[in-house]
């Protein structure tokens, strides 16, 4: 069975249809990419799957439950993680404290208990603690856990914001261009991350990219966007060489 | 100064890290205890009546420091518990019972007010709470029969287990518990879960909802226990004042709390204390040199608040990080020393974020 399932999705501003019709179904474990030029609107389904929109219409499946509708912070509960095209992270906190809120979904200590910081709280949280460790060593990030995240490199907050994703023990992960703004080894590192979370983890991803070469190593499954409609699906080579992807993002005698 | 080995988690959720941070606070605490026994009166009065804005800045602080709401009506908090302290008081409750209840008032009246503001951040939020504010200290002014209108009425003097609560000694006393307690609340919360979803509220709001946190839930609960601890406050400034009136919970009193906070330092708890410090001490300091003066500018009426003024602004300017900022640069002037370099305190540019969305 898919882990989810877009079903006709559709997203609207105004007048503008930023997506439309769009359906595709992401099986489990595997890491499935979605290309397209700028405005294609693959930012935009990432956002209606975090429920940070509400599509316009269609419906969304992860593991069998409709998600069209729930609330957005109840997302990561689900099981649904994910990272952002230009970093999202905690600016004025530590990279642990960032993981940490990562655990949040998974706390569940009641607000006068936290008041005391009872022993149960305490507890809690060097559990929480252990696990963030567990994910710091993971992407071999030790050195910069004290650091605050403002201090560091771009590349770093990068693999933070994976850690952060990774930390809400997620079932399937949405990376938003996780090579934006890396140089070229960092992304082929980046590659490997993928790889091995994909593979040590057993989680699903969906992944948002526009260094072909990424896309090309990492994915199973390619879908090609432009203005809102899918112009293809398949493998990467598949995609790569469908004359309509090829026309729409170098251009070419009009059909 | 040497932090020692960690050797387990549980190191880094104490309060005190450092057995010298310890030793530090556990001197402070006792020389606050003797302080009055040594002290005259006027001196005893003005540290207590430092407390009490110590704590409603803590309170304030959570908010706006750690949460990164503005609230421009926290005066009308502090209002509401010193009433509802005063009127419970008057009605023959005992202290013991009628502070923590003004505390739970106070802080239904910050999930009240919390809830229809949520969708407001910045300026909105600002301007939304002073008219909260005005809206509260008319309330006091109009409603006669509970508040005795413009008059006020004078502050019952409590006793606790036989000891009565008066003077500048009692105040002292009761504010610096309540101040101690209060820091230790504050402290847990910023170390648990809640603290930490307040921080990723101010620092990123869409990427604190997709790491699960209710972002409604959250800022209504920083709302209700900043309101509940300036609620606390309140109550004890009723002590303070003796003799509660509708206008000294104005704007202007706001203003003070807002100033505590951002010259103390936003997003630290050194920083609530230490801008209370300042702005007990700044009205004293100009007392002492207000006839030395030149050219009569000491007897010009509005000297303190354009000051007040005039530093909150070049704080915000040259110093964001506040006194507790300044102090962090201090503090790492003195480790480093003689190798400190002048590019480790510069401010930097962040990267900038474009992709929004409220």
């Amino acid at each position: 069975m898919s882990i989810f399932v877009a079903d006709e999705i559709a997203m609207n501003f105004g007048g503008i249809r930023a997506v439309e019709g769009v359906s595709f179904a992401v099986e489990p474990g595997e890491v499935f990419s979605i290309i397209g030029p700028n405005g294609a609107g693959k930012t935009t389904i990432f956002n209606m799957i975090s429920r940070i929109y509400t599509p316009s219409a269609g419906r969304m499946m992860f593991d069998g439950a409709d998600i069209t509708n729930v609330p957005p912070h109840t997302i990561a509960s689900l099981g649904i993680a994910r990272t952002f095209q230009n970093i999202e992270l905690f600016a004025n906190a530590s990279l642990l404290q960032n993981l940490l809120i990562g655990r949040h979904c998974h706390s569940k200590v009641g607000l006068l208990a936290q008041l005391g910081f009872t022993s149960a709280v305490r507890d809690a949280e060097i559990a929480h603690r252990e696990k963030a460790e567990e994910v710091i060593e993971f992407l071999g990030v030790q050195r910069y856990r004290d650091q605050l995240i403002a201090n560091l490199p771009y590349g770093v907050r990068k693999v933070v914001e994976l850690g952060r994703a990774l930390c809400i023990e997620p079932r399937l992960l949405l990376l938003d261009e996780p090579s934006s703004g890396l140089n070229v080894e960092e992304t082929e590192e980046m590659g490997h991350w993928i790889g091995d979370i994909r593979r040590d983890l057993g989680v699903t991803i969906i992944m948002v990219e526009h260094d072909m070469k990424l896309v090309h190593m990492v994915s199973d499954r390619v879908l090609a966007l432009a203005s809102g409609r899918i112009l293809a699906l398949g493998t990467s080579s598949e995609v790569q060489n469908d004359p309509e992807v090829i026309r729409a993002y170098i251009g070419g005698a009009p059909a | 100064m040497i932090a020692p080995f960690k050797v387990s988690y549980r190191q880094d959720l104490l309060l005190a890290k450092t057995p010298a941070a310890k030793a530090s606070y556990a001197v402070l605490l006792v020389a606050l205890a003797v302080i009055p026994l040594v002290m005259g009166e006027f001196y005893v009065g003005e540290l207590g009546g430092l407390f009490i804005f110590a704590i409603a800045g803590v309170g304030l602080m959570l908010l706006t420091g750690y949460t990164g709401l503005v609230s421009l009506g926290h005066a009308a908090f502090l209002g509401i518990g010193a009433y509802a302290h005063a009127i419970m008081l008057a009605q023959g409750l005992p202290f013991l019972i009628s502070l923590p209840m003004a505390g739970v008032i106070t802080a239904a009246f910050g999930v009240a007010i919390g809830v229809p503001t949520l969708r407001m951040s910045g300026l909105y939020l600002a301007i939304s709470t002073l008219a909260f504010g005005s809206i509260i200290g008319t309330v006091l002014q109009k409603w006669d029969a509970l508040t005795g209108g413009f008059d006020g009425f004078a502050v019952r003097t409590p006793t606790i287990l036989g000891w009565k609560i008066q003077g500048a000694m009692g105040t002292y006393y009761t504010s610096l518990i309540v101040l101690v307690l209060v820091i230790w609340l504050a402290l847990n919360i910023l170390r648990a879960p809640l603290g930490r979803a307040m921080v990723a509220i101010r620092d990123s709001e869409i990427s604190a909802q997709s790491m699960g946190i209710n972002l409604a839930v959250t800022k209504s609960i920083a709302f209700g226990v900043s309101a509940g601890i300036t609620g606390l406050a309140g109550g004890l400034y009723a002590h303070y004042v003796r003799h509660l009136a509708p206008d000294s919970f104005d704007i202007l009193l706001s203003i003070q709390l807002v100033t505590i906070v951002f010259i103390g330092g936003l997003g630290s708890m050194h920083g609530a204390i230490f801008g209370a410090v300042f702005m007990r001490l700044l009205p004293q300091a100009i007392a002492m040199v207000r006839d030395d003066l030149p050219f009569g500018l000491g007897r010009t009426p509005g000297l303190e608040p354009s000051l007040f003024g005039l530093i909150l602004v070049l704080v915000i300017m040259f110093e964001p990080g506040g006194i507790n900022g300044r102090w962090m640069k201090l503090k790492h002037w003195c480790k480093s020393f003689p190798l400190h370099r002048r590019a480790a305190s510069r401010r930097q540019k962040s990267y900038a974020k474009s992709e929004r969305l409220r």
